[in-house]
């Protein structure tokens, strides 16, 4: 790294013969300046509120664009920050307060923050972006899970005070405004790009960066790179240490992680268990991992379906499933496995949490006789392709241990442009994926993945008593009443098992040593706000 | 004429290639429209998303459809970068195409000195050196060089630049003239820039390169031995013509014509082939463009990619047949 950095330098300096010999500084200065993170994929939109964007546009609107708060954030004990889903603090709201029992949320701003254009940042612009956000499919569908709908509830006070009205006092509420679905964009320049056709400039928007948060798009090369300019008047929080920053896209694992070892790149997103593992002994990087735990690794059942609409069935299948085998093989050991507690009853009220299975084939055994299939029966275990480092593996453990309770599966690889499509209309009876939640509150899960009729109802599950539990929990703000509701909701997961949970994943990142200051936030992306170097001895 | 009547005969081969990719984009399963919508759209946004994008028309209205935007110069939009395909292909066609000739030129350089060194003296070491070059760059598939060149000469030497992209990242690209890095580089006389790219495009120009070098020296040194015994050059050596003027002025030169139907087959596969080599070295080439849209179900690239490719294939055998009537004029007359 030195040498190539020195031959770097001296070409430069020879090249610039008749500057002094401050050149080479200067450019050491500025490589310090610059950070590189490479990924797997590429954002492919400037559109906080858009359609089909991809997990590293988050990444994107997260730096460029600002919102009323931000999560806080909490230190980890490996050096690394992670954001504090229950502390708030203001970006573009210097505060805010909360009045009338929680139904009435009023930010105040700024006074002298500006966008990128040097437009200042008024309560129009804030109210403007979030009828936006609640009237665009996209973002609509997540800010409504926090009783932000209606454009009615946004009022400007005065130009720099914003009122939100709640119908009644929500918990998700904030924790909606900190998401990037609530960003704040440049008003007046959206409509002046906005077409009658289409009034909030979707189209324009999503080529065109519209903000003022602490970056600035230099240069977007759609599918390769990004270049982010540090927005040097950004008010909303300390001025970033980080001048500028590239966002590479490099398809091959191995590849970014020979360019974070050789020193030519910061950070390296998306390494599979493997690389991680084989990095970890390398001290000239450093490796972090992060328990994620609004995540999780499961197999589905189709519980609509015969055979896994009887419930007997689905417990034969969690009681042999090869647990340890499937963490260890596929996961490698990374994360936290949820399975083998020790009783059908919760004793705490955190969700995911482990489940009462482990591998008891003899259970699992009785258990089908039970069903009728005492012969066992046949069946598909799917994975998506997109997916096949933990699902390709996991498959053929799960065909081997089904085999020994008399249960023929056959594997099918789905690419992962069918996938959604196949998951949305329920046409696989068993399969393995992972999926996420926004927000960390048991209810909220329950919400997402075990009742409704989309996509995300992976075990397409029903259950009017759930339903019911779930519903009153919502809304519930007596912390013992919630805990109660929700303890009862999953010994009834347990129970019905629709979806069988293995283990919660871990965020890996890989960094350069002298990074400091990373702070993991839900959707994994670099945020290169608080990012500093510590100085190279 | 020839070339008149060739670029006939090559407009209904683009026809058929772009009828079959329709065919093939529309009959393979995967909806572009739920992969699209996120997870919690419910069936009839769905629907109306299908609609939006045109795809709950009958497969031939939407042939036919299609057909009619090719002749206008529209080739469709992409759902997942939201550009015309037109856009993004000529974007990335330059980086594909420079690519591809430096490759060509290295497979050049050492495929036919070698295939002709080789047929010059058979059963010498040059030989035995030329059949080993072949096998072993024709065994080895293109990933696995690339993957053992970058692991060798980046992570264990540090000799090659870093095999991501064309540039390095902190070297300004130089003003877009023709699209190829080192052309623009010399023209704006910067030589940080044409530095950069040429380190950039040493890699994988030679893990492309030592697959295409096989043919090429085999079908050289076939068509050498075969020109050196035949009667001509008997007639030349017993007449005294000087070895050189002998070899290079008659021989290579009616041996040229296999050689040259090899390069074109070389030169179409590179460029087709090479989506490996840019997925390995986040190369931005109209390759990993398809395939990132193929992945994703998006069929208007993937039908522009398949019609660029046809339609640069009919040039190169066209300039195959061109070269081939200029180095024996007996190609292409009727028998």
């Amino acid at each position: 790294m030195q040498r190539r950095h020195l031959l770097q330098a001296g070409s430069g300096a020879g090249f610039l013969a008749a500057i002094p010999a401050i050149a080479p500084l200067v450019h050491a200065q500025t490589r310090q300046e610059t950070m590189r993170v490479l990924a797997e994929g590429a954002p492919n939109s400037r559109d906080p509120h858009g359609e089909g964007v991809s997990r590293e546009s988050l990444g994107t609107f997260t730096n460029i664009y600002d919102r009323l708060i931000n999560f806080d954030r909490v230190g980890l004990p490996s050096g690394i920050f992670k954001y504090d889903y229950t502390r708030f603090k203001g970006e573009l709201a210097e505060r805010f307060e909360v009045s009338e029992g929680g139904r009435v949320l009023t930010f105040h701003l700024r006074r002298n923050a500006t966008f990128h254009d040097g437009a200042p940042v008024t309560a129009a612009d804030v109210k403007w972006s979030l009828d936006r956000a609640v009237s665009l499919p996209a973002s609509k569908r997540q800010l409504s899970t926090g009783s932000l709908t209606d454009p009615a509830q946004f009022t400007v006070v005065d130009a720099h005070t914003l009122r939100i009205t709640l119908p009644r006092a929500d918990r998700y509420t904030l924790p909606n405004l900190a998401l990037t679905f609530a960003s704040i964009l440049n008003a007046e320049l959206v409509k002046k790009n906005a077409t009658p056709q289409d009034p909030w400039g979707a189209q324009w928007v999503r080529n065109n960066a519209a903000g003022g948060g602490a970056y600035k798009v230099e240069s977007w090369t759609p599918g390769q790179q990004v270049v982010y300019a540090r927005f040097d008047e950004w008010k909303s929080g300390p001025l970033p240490y980080v001048k500028r920053a590239i966002f590479q896209t490099v398809p091959t694992p191995a590849t970014r992680s020979a360019a974070l070892q050789r020193g030519d790149a910061d950070a390296a997103l998306q390494l599979p268990p493997k690389d991680i593992d084989a990095l970890s002994e390398n001290k000239a990087v450093q490796v972090h991992s992060v328990p994620v735990t609004n995540s999780f690794r499961f197999i589905a059942f189709n519980s609509r379906a015969k055979p896994f609409d009887d419930v007997r069935v689905r417990q034969a299948v969690a009681y042999a499933l090869p647990y340890t085998s499937l963490f260890r093989g596929a996961s490698l050991g990374h994360g936290q496995p949820l399975f083998g507690a020790a009783s059908a009853t919760p004793a705490t009220s955190t969700f995911p949490q482990p489940y009462p299975y482990d591998t008891q084939l003899q259970k699992a055994r009785e258990l089908l006789a039970q069903a009728g299939h005492p012969q066992g029966f046949k069946t598909s275990f799917s994975y998506n392709v997109g997916d096949a480092t933990i699902g390709e593996p996991a498959a053929l453990l799960v065909q081997e241990a089904l085999r020994r309770v008399g249960i023929e599966v056959s594997i099918e690889k789905v690419p992962g442009a069918q996938w959604g499509t196949l998951q949305t209309e329920k046409k696989l009876p068993f399969y393995i994926d992972s999926s996420s939640a926004w927000f960390n509150d048991p209810d909220y899960f329950f919400r997402i993945f075990f009742q409704g009729d989309w996509r995300w109802n992976f075990g397409a599950f029903d259950n009017a008593e759930l339903g019911a539990l779930v519903d009153a929990a919502r809304w519930e703000t007596d912390k013992a009443k919630y805990d109660a509701a929700i303890r009862k909701a999953i010994q009834i997961a347990f129970r019905e098992v629709p979806i069988v949970p293995l283990w919660l994943p871990s965020y890996d990142i890989a960094l350069q040593p002298d990074l400091a200051n990373f702070t993991y936030y839900i959707h994994g992306q670099v945020d290169f706000r608080p990012l500093t170097r510590n100085a190279r001895g | 004429m020839l070339i008149l009547r060739r670029i006939l005969a090559t407009l209904p081969i683009l026809l058929g290639a772009a009828v079959f990719t329709f065919v093939l984009t529309r009959v393979l399963p995967g909806d572009a429209a739920s992969f699209l919508a996120s997870g919690q759209a419910s069936p009839e946004e769905i629907a109306a998303l299908r609609a939006q994008l045109g795809l709950d028309r009958p497969l031939h209205a939407q042939l036919m459809h299609y057909l009619m935007q090719l002749a206008r110069g529209d080739w469709g939009q992409s759902f997942t970068t939201g550009q015309a395909v037109t856009a993004d292909l000529l974007q990335r066609l330059p980086a594909s195409l420079e690519l591809t000739f430096f490759a060509f030129a290295l497979a050049l350089a050492i495929g036919v000195p070698l295939g002709v060194a080789a047929a010059v003296r058979p059963g010498s070491w040059v030989d035995h050196l030329c059949r080993a070059v072949c096998t072993a760059g024709s065994c080895a598939p293109t990933f696995v060089v690339g993957l053992l060149l970058i692991y060798g000469f980046y992570f264990l030497l540090g000799w090659a630049a870093e095999p991501i992209g064309r540039l390095d990242a902190l070297v300004a690209p130089p003003p877009t003239r023709t699209g190829f890095l080192l052309i623009d580089a010399a023209l704006a006389g910067d030589a940080a820039a044409w530095r950069s790219a040429l380190a950039h495009l040493l890699l994988p120009g030679i893990s492309m390169a030592l697959f295409s070098v096989a043919p090429l020296a085999r079908i050289t040194r076939s068509s050498m031995l075969a020109v050196l015994g035949s009667d001509f050059m008997r007639t030349a050596r017993a007449l005294g013509l000087p070895r050189r003027q002998a070899l290079f002025g008659y021989a290579l030169r009616n041996a040229l014509l296999p050689v040259l139907t090899t390069l074109g087959m070389v030169f179409s596969y590179m460029l087709g082939a090479n989506v490996v080599v840019e997925k390995l070295f986040a190369w931005p080439g109209i390759g990993s463009y398809a395939l990132d849209a193929l992945m994703a179900s998006d069929p208007a690239p993937v039908q522009g990619f398949v019609l660029l490719v046809a339609a640069l294939f009919s040039l190169v055998n066209l300039g195959v047949d061109l070269l081939g009537s200029l180095a024996d004029p007996r190609a292409g007359e009727a028998p």
